[in-house]
């Protein structure tokens, strides 16, 4: 029998006990919606991470530590390392863990490097305390270097396009301050902000007070052993977005390069751990890749990051999210072959008399079993075109809902269905269901026509 | 010519093993119509099966125009059957839920008669047993004579050179069944199709050019109409000692 006829007569027969076939691909379906609806969640988290780092991190953009446990996290970490002159406790923000930090002659060697430019090292300063214009209270909080390699979102005030700083008299403060100070986003921007550095007093050595002392006198040798203070002040240029779906949220308050470098000077230059950074941000330049970069980088001794890892770590998490989705619509699936299992048991059963009658009339026995494998493709088919055209239905009618409730912004759907990944999809049950009719399509063709035409 | 020579069918092991079929021979012509006659259990249908490769007895030779069809493989047997053999059955076994056209063109799909070619030739057997104005009704809509008749379509469309018939009117009433029978005949003096037919019933029987006579698995005789009238007895001794 020609493929083309079979194919015919599985679909004809499956007219025929239309609830029945109905039913059994309702149970794929469910599956089938679930996978459809994972899929489409997939794609669109990614597009949506995708078009944030796309339009927020320059793709050249690079994060270099000295240190790669700092990306490793706390798993590799033994609690034991071996001392060494250059390592800091690190602050809070790279846990409580002993960092390597990048001296200026590391910051001099990246600089140096003919595949890097726009190297900075990232100044963390610990401030004695600020305060807002018209806020009477004193606040205390982290200061840092504001990366132009990264665009936040705003929900008030703007930001410069990748690459430029902000202004010298600018700050860039994080939504959550508006809770503690009491103030909305809109209010802060344009707000006056004044920090108030104090720096411990240093422990100097001999010479340098008899230096001090011969130039300055007893004045000048006070003014070295007790704390100094620094005072400046900065207008809130724009309130950066704290939401979950924030690629970058900030915890500290952001002033431009300079600025930071001053403070840091301040306040580190003539400790122990002056010049020592946690890490250092930079740009592969526009002819290399920033993957060589990295890959050379970790030759020379150093940790990076590419823009891309981080939209690998973003995908990892959709990743395991969309697993457990999926997890829930094989579950669905793997129940529904046992529908299939049944309904083609009883639909052999009760075509006895047909399938005799068309052995004798001379179909092959491989015949028969496709006949059967067939049908069962049909039903897998049609399952997965209704489970897969109502999560399409469903999912573009509720996208702006969920888009709303995510707060995504406009035109970035969670949802995202795509052709060709359903279509792969309605093959693959349609594969999970001729698997699934296997066994009842070996009854099929193996049955003796002799028997099935026996009249009693 | 059908040659059907020392054939042999048990039906179950040791204690259970039943004969249904014990050294079976004869000879039947091309274009001939045969009767093989004998009560209900005597082996009638398990003769027929034999003959046409549905069944595979354990000893002797079918031999179909010089082929053993026993010997053949399942493949050749299917191709056989597909291409040159066809049955009517008591029971009709035509598809109720399906058009007649579509019984019909059945044989012709397991023949892989391209699509184009049936139209026609189910178009002509569906003419032949007056059921073209049926043409798109469902099956389960017919009498059981046109049941009937729409298995004879079924049969004869892809121009067979044996046509079995398993008493194929035995469900019908007497008129019906003349009907029936007028048509397997008409068709095989027209196309020169050996017909073999199973029955009961002595007057059908008479129609034709030859008639086996079963019992208990065993040819009991063998009449030959078209010759004299002559009864020839199976002598016991040509039989094989059981
Ligand atoms: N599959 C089988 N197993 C055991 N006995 C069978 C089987 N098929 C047929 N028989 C027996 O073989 C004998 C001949 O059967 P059959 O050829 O159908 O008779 P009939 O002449 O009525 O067509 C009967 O006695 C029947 O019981
Ligand atoms: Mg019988």
């Amino acid at each position: 029998m020609r493929r083309r006829d079979i194919v015919r007569r599985a679909g004809r027969s499956l007219r025929q006990a239309k609830a029945r076939t109905l039913l059994t691909s309702l149970a794929i379906a469910v599956g089938a919606f679930t996978l459809t609806i994972s899929i489409a969640a997939g794609e669109g988290s990614r597009q949506y991470a995708d078009k944030l780092i796309g339009s927020n991190i320059n793709p050249q953009a690079l994060f270099i530590v000295k240190d790669k446990s700092v990306f490793e996290g706390s798993q590799t970490s033994t609690g034991v390392t071996e001392y060494d002159e250059d390592t800091i406790t690190g602050h809070a923000a790279m846990g409580q863990q002993n960092v390597k930090q990048l001296t200026q002659a590391d910051i001099d060697t990246l600089t140096k490097r003919s595949d890097l430019e726009a190297v900075q090292p990232i100044y963390n300063i610990s401030m004695k305390y600020f305060q807002v214009q018209g806020v009477d209270k004193k606040y205390v909080a982290e200061l840092s270097t504001y990366n132009d390699g990264v665009r936040s979102d705003t929900v008030a005030g703007s930001l410069p396009p990748l690459e430029k700083q902000i202004n010298d008299t600018e700050v860039v403060v994080p939504e959550s301050f508006g809770k503690t100070l009491g103030m909305s986003a809109a209010d802060m921007v344009g707000k006056k902000i004044t920090i108030v550095l104090e720096r411990a007093a240093s422990a100097p050595t001999n010479q340098q007070i008899q230096e001090i002392l011969m130039t300055e006198g007893t004045a000048g040798l006070s003014k070295l052993t007790t704390g100094e203070t620094k005072t400046v002040t900065y207008t809130i240029s724009a309130v950066t977005k704290q939401a979950s779906t924030s690629l970058t949220a900030q915890t500290e308050m952001l002033v431009a390069n300079s600025q930071a470098k001053q403070l840091y000077d301040f306040m580190k230059s003539g400790t122990n751990t002056y010049q020592q950074y946690t890490g250092v941000t930079a740009r592969a330049k526009s002819d290399f890749k920033p993957e060589d970069v990295k890959a050379s980088l970790e030759k020379a001794g150093f940790g990076a990051r590419t823009a891309k890892d981080l939209q690998n770590l973003l995908f990892t998490i959709v990743n395991i999210l969309q697993g457990i989705v999926t997890g829930f619509g094989v579950l669905a699936l793997f129940a529904s072959v046992f529908g299939i299992i049944n309904t083609q048991y009883i639909s052999v059963l009760e075509r006895t008399q047909q399938i005799g009658l068309m052995k004798a009339l001379g179909m092959r026995s491989k015949d028969v079993a496709k006949l059967f494998r067939y049908e069962a493709a049909w039903i897998g088919f049609l399952g997965g075109a209704i489970g897969a055209g109502i999560a399409w239905g469903l999912g573009t009618w509720l996208n702006p809902w969920i888009m709303e409730q995510l707060s995504l912004g406009d035109g970035n759907y969670l949802l995202i269905f795509q052709p060709i990944p359903i279509a792969l999809l309605i093959v693959a049950l349609m594969i999970v269901a001729v698997v699934a009719g296997y066994f009842p399509a070996r009854k099929a063709a193996k049955l003796d026509p002799i028997e099935a035409l026996r009249t009693e | 010519m059908i040659e059907v020579r020392h054939v042999k069918k048990t039906y179950g092991k040791k204690q259970n093993k039943f004969v249904a079929l014990d050294d079976v021979n004869f000879t039947i012509p091309d274009g001939a119509s045969v009767a093989i006659l004998g009560k209900s259990g005597s082996g009638k249908s398990t003769l027929m099966h034999a003959m046409s490769g549905l069944d595979r007895p354990e000893e002797g030779e079918v031999v179909i125009d010089g082929e053993n069809i026993l010997k053949l493989k399942a493949k050749a047997v299917d191709k056989f059957r597909a291409t040159k053999m066809s049955f009517i059955f008591q029971s009709f076994f035509v598809q109720a839920n399906e058009t007649c056209y579509d019984n019909v063109s059945l044989p012709l799909e397991i023949a892989r008669v391209p699509k184009r070619e049936r139209r026609a030739k189910v178009q002509k057997a569906l003419d032949a047993v007056e059921l073209s104005d049926k043409i798109k009704s469902k099956a389960r809509n017919l009498s059981g004579g046109q049941k009937q008749r729409l298995a004879i379509a079924r049969a004869i469309v892809n121009e067979p050179t044996i046509l079995f018939a398993d008493e194929p009117t035995g469900n019908l009433d007497s008129t019906t069944g003349e009907v029936i029978e007028n048509l397997l005949f008409d068709y095989n003096k027209k196309n020169g199709t050996t017909l073999i037919i199973v029955t009961h019933d002595p007057d059908l029987a008479k129609k034709c050019d030859m008639q086996l006579f079963i019992k208990d698995g065993k040819i009991a005789s063998q009449v030959n109409e078209q010759k004299k009238p002559k009864v020839t007895k199976i002598p016991v001794s040509s039989r094989r000692a059981q």
